[in-house]
């Protein structure tokens, strides 16, 4: 029977793994409810005994209330604190933490057990932080990259006739920034998935291994990776047009099921790159020795030659 | 169209039709109905068709003075305001006491204009003048300028505080030779003046003085020669790629104004201030320019150098400016009102056609809006243009019958940019075009009034809680925009500073536009809707061609309220009071509150109202009881807080401060209110959002593990 393609083996090991995707989806929730408490719970004073709360952000979604809440002297929209950004990075750093463990599942496509889960998640911590090291260092230029594009669409613009010029410059110029990005992305993704299968100790020989592992097989794993974004991008879309387009204004419930589907959706695909990386590497790990000779055995030496 | 706006629109078509007779005579008919008549009427003559309105007298317009059919009009409504440009023997609108004959030629490769201008003063002023001042207006381009200076301080519109300084946003104007008639080469006797604030090194205001005086009642000519450097496109003028937008770009004579010469240098927060005249402006341009400029053209020459001479001509108007770019696409329609046919030209930059529909379309409801409510548009043309991409620095800004707009290749339906930059630029042809104030000194009576009529307009026209942004998942009203704007930097300025001297530029915009358009929203909450307008129609037809001041306008409205507005204008006006009043609190207690086993069913309710700002004003608290019952209670708001107390056989379901819409003045609508039970609906639609927020921001972060 034919294997399915990667990233089918990718969902199917999302879909049998999904302790993964909850633990991953509800440690976010949380930390996200408590990163946005502290603006709720100054705006519900101003707003739950208000006779102007329910015409003007129920019923509808009038932008102007926002804006007044945030210039009154209280100023009960303003979060001035950093709450609000603390604890999705926060969030980050957690899931620095549960990637060695969510490969480590993956690769095994294994039921681990809640200790080895964890286990695996702190053994391959440490590395895991050296590669954000790494990727830091390697952001650098890319960044560069990033501020040079309006200097340049400046210069494009001053030279050009024509005004739009710069805009498909500035356009081209953000989809190869992209790229970059995704490429960079997806080498140190492989660099944790040879982490775990190898139990590689050495980041800057898991990078480089990566590098290699990328270069030679360049379109597959781009493309492997592209798609399900592609997929997952489309389903986000499709959520938000529901939200913003045919939900009305008070469909608070549905609006919040609605979200939360739609966050669960970017989770998954996150995790279906995961796996879909982790079942390639085992299928090239598979092929690589399966196309190996076996290493020559030597002839048995007959024992009086040995002894004479 | 969104769901709303359909709705809309066909109440308003069915409201015309019943009102269209009542209309035309009586001034009687509730606002919105009018107004859905207007918007209607708008939508019909999208298509170029002709609209009737009620016939109606022709009134001479006089300067100076009311006549008797002057306030008939005012009074009758639209049916009496059918105008003609000028009466039937030609006499002009206004005093004209400058005419201006300009003849430029465009390098369009060097972005210059090499010029000469004969300028004919007529001294109306009733004294001698010797020497007279002209604004420079270009030579604010340079980094030594007062207004560049200003700019690095606190910015400006579309510039930032701290911007840096870019050669390539140099511009100037040089008078290489001056002229007088009778008196000759003065050349050498222009000095440059700074009479605001003795920056020497700005250049925007020069003087000359004659050799002898003008009498009173004679007149000088002025022959001039100068050049312009146009800047790259900033501040309303200038070029970007082959566009140019030409506005302030020949010597101006300063306004002879409550006795004294009124020439203002250029500042980062000013505009304009020119007297009424005439216009004959000869443009040489290269062939493949499309051009447009605020006259008729009147004439065009093809010359042998591939260049083609425009001839315009203006009249009752106080400034000329033109635009050209060979890739314009002028898309032509007309209107009709009351005073006759009105030629549409919009020249669309490549890119923005998608707006042209959008641009006509709003500025025929707005032609429609002003001549019912407001009065006539006496001139016969109308010119909208739409600056490129990269060029909208010269958008958004407004001249005698010449406007420029704003969109982008992307704009959204539902985000009523256009819609807004095009209604609120053509209603300065009324105020400033027309009632020419002294924006310098009083921004706020261009801007403000301008704003305060923009929100009636578009509410009309695209309904009153979706006229800026009307989207399913969001939705911003004019009126909630101009508060917002206000409530930024409310407490810093009042109306009444003169436009340079505001605290920064966040501090003018806010309350020049956003303030007093909402003061005049307060303001129909005092006097009703009905005498607000009736006193913009009155103050319109009574000062149009005229300069104006804001006594004469306020006076207007206390006229015809019949009120005395003092007490509203000294904190709104000239003060910077803030409005605030809240329900400080609102509860009710069982009168035997200490008898657990008491069979008394009745209540006390108290309410405390509080006036939290130091603005007084009368206030109106509404109490309504779970039984369905209500009080009505009008407090004076003088003192800082007063309480009502009610004992009833039922406790307190909710107290309103000025139910409604209220009083937009004030600093913060949510605290006007208490409802006993509370509805915490959109405190978990907010919750659900930010949560939401925070989870995908979450996995942008996440992105880096």
């Amino acid at each position: 029977m034919e294997r399915p393609k990667v990233f089918i083996e990718g969902a199917g090991i999302v879909w049998r793994r999904q302790r993964a995707l909850w633990l991953v989806y509800f440690v976010g929730l949380f930390l996200a409810y408590l990163g946005s408490y502290g603006l709720t719970s100054r705006v519900a004073p101003a707003l739950e005994h208000s006779a102007q709360t329910a015409p003007r952000l129920y019923h509808a979604f009038d932008v102007s209330a926002l804006a007044e809440l945030a210039e009154t002297p209280e100023r009960p929209f303003v979060q001035t604190n950093t709450n609000y950004y603390f604890f999705p990075l926060l969030n980050a750093l957690f899931m620095l933490f549960v990637t060695g463990g969510i490969l480590a599942n993956y690769e095994r496509n294994t039921r681990l057990s809640t200790g080895e889960f964890f286990g695996a998640c702190g053994y391959h911590f440490w590395r895991f932080f050296r590669l954000l090291l790494y990727l830091t260092i390697v952001l650098i230029p890319l960044y560069l990259l990033t501020e040079s594009v309006d200097p340049i669409s400046g210069r494009v613009d001053d030279a050009s006739i024509s005004p739009f010029t710069s805009v498909y410059f500035e356009i081209g110029a953000w989809a190869v920034i992209l790229i970059l990005a995704m490429i960079v992305r997806i080498w140190f993704d492989m660099a944790q998935v040879i982490a775990v299968a190898e139990d590689e100790r050495r980041m800057h020989s898991a990078l480089g291994q990566s590098a290699r592992l990328l270069g030679r097989n360049f379109f597959s794993l781009v493309w492997l990776f592209l798609r399900i974004a592609l997929i997952g991008g489309i389903a986000f879309g499709l959520g938000a047009y529901l939200w913003a387009i045919v939900l009305r204004p008070e469909s608070v419930w549905k609006a919040i099921i609605l979200g939360q589907l739609m966050v669960l959706t970017l989770i998954a695909t996150r995790l279906w790159q995961r796996a879909s990386e982790a079942a390639w590497y085992g299928r090239y790990k598979a092929a690589m020795e399966a196309s190996t000779p076996p290493a020559p055995v030597p002839a048995p030496v007959p024992a009086m030659a040995v002894l004479n | 169209m969104r769901r709303f706006g359909v709705a809309w629109l066909w109440g308003g078509v069915a409201g015309a039709a019943l009102l269209s007779f009542g209309m035309a005579h009586a001034g009687t008919a509730p606002h919105g109905t009018r107004i859905a008549t207007a918007a209607a009427r708008a939508g019909t003559t999208s298509r170029g068709t002709a609209v009737s309105t009620a016939a109606a007298p022709a009134s001479s317009v006089r300067t100076g003075e009311r006549t008797t059919q002057d306030s008939n009009a005012a009074t009758k409504g639209s049916a009496g305001m059918a105008m003609k440009a000028a009466d039937g023997a030609g006499q002009p609108l206004s005093t004209r006491v400058v005419a201006y004959q300009i003849d430029a030629k465009l390098d369009a490769e060097k972005h210059t204009i090499a010029a000469s201008e004969t300028l004919t003063y007529k001294n109306l002023t009733g004294q001698p003048q010797q020497t007279l001042p002209f604004h420079l207006y270009l030579n604010a381009f340079q980094p030594q300028s007062t207004l560049m200076t200003e700019v690095r301080l606190s910015g400006t519109r579309g510039t930032g505080a701290g911007s840096g300084w870019d050669r390539k946003h140099y511009g100037s104007i040089t008078v290489t030779k001056l002229e007088v008639d009778g008196a000759g080469d003065l050349t050498d006797k222009m000095q440059f003046v700074q009479p605001d604030d003795k920056n020497a090194d700005d250049h925007t205001v020069m003087q000359v003085t004659l050799p002898k005086p003008v009498a009173p009642g004679e007149s000088v000519t002025f022959r001039m020669k100068f050049d312009d450097v146009l800047p790259e496109v900033l501040e309303r003028t200038g070029y970007k790629h082959d566009f140019v937008m030409v506005g302030q770009w020949f010597p101006k004579v300063g306004v002879w104004w409550k006795g004294a010469w009124n020439c203002h240098q250029f500042h980062a927060t000013t505009e304009f201030f020119a007297d009424f005249g005439t216009f004959d402006v000869k443009l040489t341009v290269p062939q493949n320019e499309v051009t447009g400029a605020g006259g008729d053209l009147v004439a065009t020459q093809n010359n042998s150098d591939e260049t083609k001479t425009l001839t315009y001509h203006s009249e009752d108007v106080h400034d000329f400016s033109w635009t050209a770019s060979p890739t314009y696409t002028d898309v032509e329609d007309s209107w009709t009102g009351s005073a006759g046919v009105v030629k549409i030209h919009v020249l669309m930059s490549p890119g923005n056609m998608a707006s042209a529909p959008r641009y006509i379309k709003v500025l025929k409801g707005t032609l429609q809006f002003y001549d019912e409510w407001i009065g006539p548009y006496p001139y016969d043309r109308i010119t909208v243009v739409d600056p490129p991409h990269g060029g909208m620095d010269a958008g958004g800004m407004e001249y005698p019958t010449l406007i420029t707009a704003g969109t982008t290749w992307y704009m959204p339906e539902g985000a009523l940019i256009p819609e807004v930059v095009v209604e609120h630029e053509f209603g300065h042809q009324y105020w400033y075009g027309m009632v020419a104030t002294n924006e310098f000194e009083e921004a706020w009576l261009d801007e403000g009034i301008n704003s305060y009529v923009e929100v009636k307009a578009m509410d009309a026209l695209y309904g009153k809680n979706t006229s800026f942004f009307n989207f399913p998942f969001a939705q911003l009203g004019e009126a909630g925009e101009q508060r917002v704007s206000y409530l930024d930097e409310p407490d810093y300025d009042p109306l009444t500073r003169f436009a340079w001297k505001f605290a920064n530029d966040q501090s003018y915009g806010g309350v020049t536009y956003g303030k007093t358009a909402t003061v005049l929203l307060t303001l129909e909450k005092v006097i009703g809707e009905k005498k607000m307008m009736q006193a913009l129609r009155e103050y319109f037809l009574h000062y149009r061609f005229q300069h104006p001041t804001g006594t004469d306008f306020l006076k207007t409205i206390e006229d015809v309220s019949g009120q005395d507005l003092s007490w509203y204008f000294n904190q709104a006006v000239s003060g910077t009071n803030i409005l605030d009043y809240e329900i400080a609190d609102a509860h009710s207690d069982a009168v035997k509150w200490y008898d657990l086993n008491s069979k008394d069913a009745n209540f006390r309710t108290y309410v405390t109202v509080h006036r939290k700002g130091d603005f007084v004003a009368p206030v109106e608290v509404l109490v309504k009881f779970e039984d369905g019952s209500s009080a009505t209670e009008h407090w004076d708001g003088k003192d800082r807080w007063m309480r009502y107390e009610y004992v009833k056989p039922t406790e307190m379901a909710s107290a309103e401060i000025d139910p409604g819409d209220g009083m937009l003045l004030d600093r913060d609508l949510f605290n006007n209110s208490y409802v006993e039970k509370p509805d915490t609906r959109a405190t978990q639609k907010l919750r659900n959002l930010w949560t939401f927020a925070a989870q995908c921001l979450s996995q942008l972060y996440s992105w880096l593990t």
